[in-house]
Parts: C-alpha cells; sequence; structure tokens
C-alpha cells in the first residue's frame, strides 16, 4: 500500500517543525560572530556613496515621546510633502535594543555614550554634512561639537541638546533641603521620594554622593554604591523616568530629575511654579547631551537628511527649545535658552561643561556588566 | 483532557484508511499555523535558549557562545528572592482571582436568566483597551492628588491614603488585568453542570453551603485549574503592574528580564533568566495537565 504524502503523524510533525524553527532562527540572527562590526558594517558605509539630501520616502522618526514640538513635525510634513511614522522609546538601552534586533528608523536620537556605542557597532551611518542648507548653524563657528568626544569630528551624528541631571523639590512639604546628594534621603519627604530610573544616573547619583567618579568600575567603588543605593530605598517611591508626571500627580515631594523636564514641567503643567526647586547638589552633577542619528538600515536616508537639516535651521531650533524646554546645541539655541529659563539660575548649562568628568561613558563587557549588576542587586532588593 | 487524546489515537489509527486527497487537503491546511508557529513562535524559543549560553562584547553586542556562565551568575541569591517575590505576588494573584471571580462566575451563570451573555460581555469590555493604558488610566486614578484621593478628601474620611507604589498596589494591578481569565472558565464549566446535581444536594438535606462545596466546587474543578493557570502563568511573568503601580521594593522576574534586555545591555543573562522562568512554568503546566486528567477521569 503506498502511503499518502502528508503521512507524517504528529509527532513527526512537531519534530519537524521545532527543528526547522531552530535552523531559521540561527540562519535569520545577528548574534552569531564575535566582530564588533555585522555586515552593514561601519566600512561599508563609509565606501559606499554617502545618501543625498532629497525625499526618497517618508520618514521613519525614533526619539523620546514628546521630545520636539508638534509644529516642527507638521511643518516637515507640509514643505517636503511626506508622511512621519513615529515610533517613541522610554530610554535609550531600549531604543539601542530595538535598532541591534533589525527595526528600521530613518532617524533616531541616542544619549552621546550610545552615539558612540551605535558607531562602534555599525549601527549608524556616516553624514554628508555638505548636504545641510543650515550646517554653519551647528558646525563651523568653533562649536565643541565639531569633534565630541562620542564622535570624532561628528562624522555620524549631529548634535542636539543638553542637560543636567539634579534635585526637584516642593517648598511646601520640604524645608530642610541641603543642597546636596543627601536630599535623596531627607527624613521629611520618606516614602516621596523620586529616582530616576536609569542605571547610569541612579549609579552616578551615589558615586557623587560618595566623592567617586560617575563612570567607576572599581569593585570597591561598586560594593559602596549598591550599599547606599540599598539605604535610599525606605525613603523611595518608586524608581522612574517618568519626572515631569510624578512631579504633576503629586505623588514625588522631591525627584531626581532633569534639567530640561523641570523646566518644562514649570513651565506647561505647574499649577504653583514658585512652589518648585530645582538644585544642582554641590558634589557635582552629571552633564550629557544626545545627537541625532541616521541608522546604518534607514529605509529613506535622503528624507532622514532632510529632516536633520530642517531642525537646525534657527525657526524651527526656537520652537523647539519653548516646546521642551532644553537648550539646543546651535549656534544661537543656548541664548534663546539662557533667556527662558532666566529666572532659574541652577537650570542654566554652559557647553563648555559637556566636556566634564560627570558625562557618561562606556565600559567594556567585563566592567558594564559589574555595573549592571550593582544596579540589579539594588532594584531586586 | 484524556478524551482527547483518546480522539487522537482514533485519528492515527484510522488515518491510513483515508484517501490521499482528503489527508493532502488537511496537510495543507495545517501548513499556514505551523508556519505561524515556526517562524514566530519557536524560532524566537529557539533564539532565546541559544543565546542563554552567549555572552556580550566589548562593545555591547550580544552574541552566540557555549557558556554556562548565565547560570552560573543565577545562582546569586539576589535572584532567588526576585522569583520568590514574583511567586507570592502570583500566588496572592490568583488566590483573590478566585475569591473575586467565581461569586461572579456563580451568579451570571446559575442567575443571569437572558441577560448572561451580555453579562459576560460587560466582564470583556474593559479588556478590549490595552493592559498598559488601564494601568496607566489607574495609576492616574490613585495618585496622591488624583480623582480618587480627592473624593476621599473631600467627604473628610482621611488625609489622604497612599495607594500607589506598594506590594498591594501590584498584585491590586495583576487581579484587575487578569480576573476575567479566572471568571471565564468557571463560567463555562458552571454553564455545563447540571443543576439538578443542586437539587439533589439538598435534598439529600446538605445546606446551601454545604451543597456547594460538596456538589458545584468538584463539578468545576476543571474550570476553576484552568482559570488558575491562565491566572497564575502571566502573573508570574508579569511586568507592567509593578514597573506602573510598583514602588522601590517590588521589583518582579518580568522586570528583571526586561531589565537585562533593555536596560542592562545583557541579553545573554535575560535569556538564561527566560529559559530558568519557561522551566518553572512548565512545571506547573505538567502539575495542571495532571490535575485535569485526574479531574477529567473523576467526572
Amino acid at each position: 500500500m503506498t502511503e499518502p504524502r502528508f503521512s507524517m503523524n504528529r509527532r513527526d510533525f512537531l519534530r519537524g517543525s521545532f527543528g526547522v524553527g531552530a535552523a531559521a532562527a540561527l540562519a535569520a540572527c545577528g548574534f552569531s560572530g564575535d566582530s564588533a562590526t555585522p555586515s552593514t558594517s561601519t566600512g561599508a558605509s563609509s565606501t559606499a556613496p554617502m545618501a543625498q539630501a532629497k525625499v526618497d520616502g517618508d520618514l521613519v522618526y525614533y526619539n523620546w515621546a514628546d521630545y520636539c514640538d508638534p509644529t516642527v513635525l507638521s511643518g516637515f510634513k507640509e514643505k517636503y510633502g511626506v508622511n512621519i511614522v513615529e515610533a517613541n522609546y522610554d530610554g535609550y538601552a531600549g531604543m539601542l535594543a530595538k535598532i541591534q534586533a533589525g527595526n528600521a528608523y530613518d532617524v533616531a536620537l541616542p544619549g552621546a555614550r550610545y552615539v558612540e556605542l551605535m558607531r562602534k557597532q555599525g549601527l549608524i551611518q556616516k553624514i554628508d554634512k555638505s548636504q545641510f542648507k543650515n550646517a554653519d548653524q551647528l558646525f563651523g563657528w568653533g562649536s565643541y561639537f565639531d569633534n565630541p568626544w562620542y564622535d570624532p569630528n561628528s562624522d555620524y551624528s549631529t548634535p542636539f541638546s543638553m542637560w543636567t541631571t539634579g534635585i526637584a523639590y516642593r517648598k511646601d512639604k520640604v524645608t530642610t533641603a541641603t543642597g546636596t546628594w543627601q536630599d535623596l534621603w531627607n527624613e521629611q519627604a520618606k516614602g516621596h521620594i523620586y529616582v530616576l530610573d536609569e542605571d547610569d544616573e541612579a549609579l552616578g547619583m551615589a558615586a557623587l554622593k560618595l566623592g567617586l567618579d560617575v563612570n567607576t568600575a572599581n569593585a570597591d567603588d561598586l560594593a559602596k554604591i549598591k550599599d547606599v543605593l540599598i539605604s535610599q530605598k525606605p525613603y523611595l517611591r518608586a524608581y522612574s523616568t517618568d519626572d515631569i508626571n510624578n512631579l504633576a500627580s503629586g505623588n514625588a515631594w522631591i525627584h531626581h530629575a532633569w534639567s530640561g523636564d523641570f523646566l518644562n514641567f514649570i513651565n506647561n503643567t505647574a499649577t504653583d511654579p514658585e512652589n518648585w526647586v530645582y538644585e544642582l547638589p554641590t558634589e557635582g552633577s552629571p552633564l550629557n547631551s544626545d545627537a541625532w542619528v541616521i541608522p546604518a538600515n534607514a529605509p529613506h536616508p535622503g528624507t532622514a537628511l532632510l529632516w536633520l537639516d530642517w531642525i537646525m535651521q534657527p525657526d524651527n531650533v526656537v520652537k523647539n527649545i519653548n516646546y521642551i524646554a532644553y537648550p539646543l546645541l546651535t549656534k544661537s539655541g543656548p541664548d534663546t535658552y539662557a533667556k527662558m529659563a532666566a529666572n532659574y539660575p541652577s537650570l542654566q548649562v554652559d557647553v563648555s561643561q559637556v566636556i566634564n568628568p560627570t558625562v557618561y561613558k562606556n565600559h567594556d563587557a567585563t566592567d558594564q556588566a559589574a555595573r549592571n549588576a550593582v544596579w540589579t542587586e539594588v532594584k531586586a532588593a | 483532557m484524556s478524551l482527547q487524546v483518546e480522539d487522537a489515537v482514533v485519528d492515527l489509527t484510522t488515518e491510513k484508511r483515508r484517501s490521499p486527497t482528503r489527508t493532502r487537503l488537511w496537510g495543507a491546511l495545517l501548513a499556514p499555523p505551523a508556519i505561524w508557529m515556526v517562524v514566530f513562535f519557536i524560532s524566537s524559543i529557539a533564539i532565546v535558549v541559544l543565546l542563554s549560553f552567549g555572552h556580550v562584547n566589548d562593545v555591547g553586542k550580544a552574541v552566540f557562545g557555549f557558556s554556562l556562565d548565565n547560570y552560573k551568575a543565577l545562582a546569586d541569591p539576589v535572584y532567588l528572592k526576585v522569583l520568590l517575590r514574583s511567586a507570592m505576588f502570583a500566588i496572592a494573584t490568583t488566590v483573590i482571582s478566585l475569591v473575586l471571580g467565581y461569586p461572579v462566575a456563580y451568579t451570571i451563570a446559575l442567575h443571569g436568566g437572558k441577560y448572561k451573555n451580555a453579562l459576560v460581555a460587560f466582564l470583556v469590555i474593559p479588556f478590549f483597551a490595552s493592559y498598559l493604558i488601564r494601568m496607566y488610566a489607574w495609576s492616574t486614578l490613585l495618585a496622591d492628588e488624583g480623582v480618587v484621593n480627592q473624593l476621599i478628601r473631600d467627604t473628610g474620611l482621611s488625609d489622604g491614603i497612599r495607594f500607589l507604589n506598594t506590594p498591594g498596589a501590584v498584585v491590586a494591578g495583576l487581579v484587575y488585568g487578569s480576573i476575567v481569565f479566572m471568571v471565564l472558565p468557571i463560567y463555562a464549566s458552571l454553564e455545563r453542570m447540571d443543576t439538578a446535581l443542586i437539587e439533589a444536594g439538598k435534598d439529600l438535606y446538605h445546606s446551601p453551603l454545604q451543597t456547594f462545596f460538596a456538589v458545584t466546587v468538584p463539578a468545576t474543578r476543571a474550570g476553576m485549574l484552568g482559570g488558575v493557570l491562565l491566572v497564575f502563568l502571566p502573573a508570574l511573568g508579569d511586568f507592567v503592574a509593578a514597573q506602573l503601580l510598583g514602588g522601590p521594593s517590588t521589583y518582579m522576574i518580568g522586570n528583571l528580564i526586561q531589565q537585562q534586555f533593555f536596560e542592562g545591555h545583557n541579553q545573554p543573562l535575560g535569556s538564561a533568566l527566560t529559559v530558568v522562568l519557561m522551566l518553572a512554568l512548565l512545571v506547573f503546566m505538567v502539575f495542571y495537565l495532571r490535575a485535569t486528567q485526574r479531574a477529567n477521569r473523576e467526572t
């Protein structure tokens, strides 16, 4: 008797499916090989002709939620007749994970250390600055970002904004602030204190409190940092990066916060702005920046270049500063911001500070794992 | 469950007698779901398992390997602590869902009358909105200066209650998110139950409560077990409730895995955690299968 072609029984079928699945996973997977640069490598993109600034499709845009004035977005759509497909992230590490996994975006906005990481991993493409009509706004006037630490000659990125990390608190509830990082252990606000849910920020805060380097990966230092952070837990309400909403909901009396978010909250959300203080602790405070990049696998790099050019156009810079409340790193950006934040000396940020010992840097695998382990233990404790 | 297994045996023995065209049709119909499962389910699990033996290179990229380092790292007591905490939350969620869900299912199934289907629909409607959105809604409603606390203050009962960022808030969120998965299977088994059994129980001089425990509960054991499984397993791996409603000390295993993937730049360690969690869940799954087999045999 001849067997029908589909005579395999259930078990064979399942076994076969699993085999095919495992094989497909291996074949399709980008995790094999120890090389730092995958096939879409920096080498390949530097020899390949760079993208030209002309519309080659809709803009697939990847950014923090609400980190761009909506009229700047709609203006771009109108001017170039394209749509903007928007996706958002809530942290740089998550953004990196998505791009590493092969998700294709035309533009993304990583923090400085992530720009370096993505450049080394071959995840972003070289940018031809001669394509920009507004290049003089960002480069060539003696800006530090002509050659920033994370991206030599800004070959792979265009700088966007900068900020400090400090402490926000409300005066009606907290009268015993000391102006140091100890304020995140304030007795009056016990149970109403938030710390930013970000490994660099939390470890950096503890390091500064202890007088250590924010980027330390030394075992003794990390042990001290861990103890300090665990000693803080009884004071905390939660770890969260949603600082604006935590301040607005009344849940936070003291918040480890970003300068721009604080000003944004004061200008747009707070019902009683005079009640709020932003302090830069005396032990020192982190100051960091971010930059736009075009991922190596961007489907529409031409439109992406037009976007980068669009957001450095002076009128759009002003709109964005007013909307997001962060100083942008163009020729006139810092002045516009300084006027806006005139009433808050602690919110002033000077570009010269971008080169400072409190900038978050990258680590090799062992050091990163050690820092990661501390953060995991703190969160899990 | 045992019935289905018998069906399968019958299928296989009769297969040889079927005409080739007919089996080919069934094979072809099986292809799309099989491809779907292979591409989106099996291959992703395979990647996770393989990656759990890998490591992270110096520029932060996860690469495959053949080391047990990630599993050794899990020996750290901190992971056990988080796993136990997650289990406590999941057990609390399951018990509360059962205690709250059973009366709801009972009322709808036995006293719902012609509104039965409408009531079930009402129960399901909130689940049209994303779980994440509903959790956000909770955190807004229950904030210190949110609507609920405002009402409490207006009535003068109290100065306001701190609901959020507590273990209780996490469990409440989990219960809210999953109770419908408890109600529906119990409802289905109550629907199937012959109500004459309850009358028989009463005829035998059982009090209503005795009847409930001697007749109704055993008759709906399969539904309860299904509900327990559907609530417990997702609750054990959940991270959204702890993230949005939890405090500094409510970290769950799902948060830990999410952290390794999205924050810690350590996908291999996250994969190892996932594998361990899947194995733990598998133990419960096997327990469930055996329990339902027994339940089916007894009824």
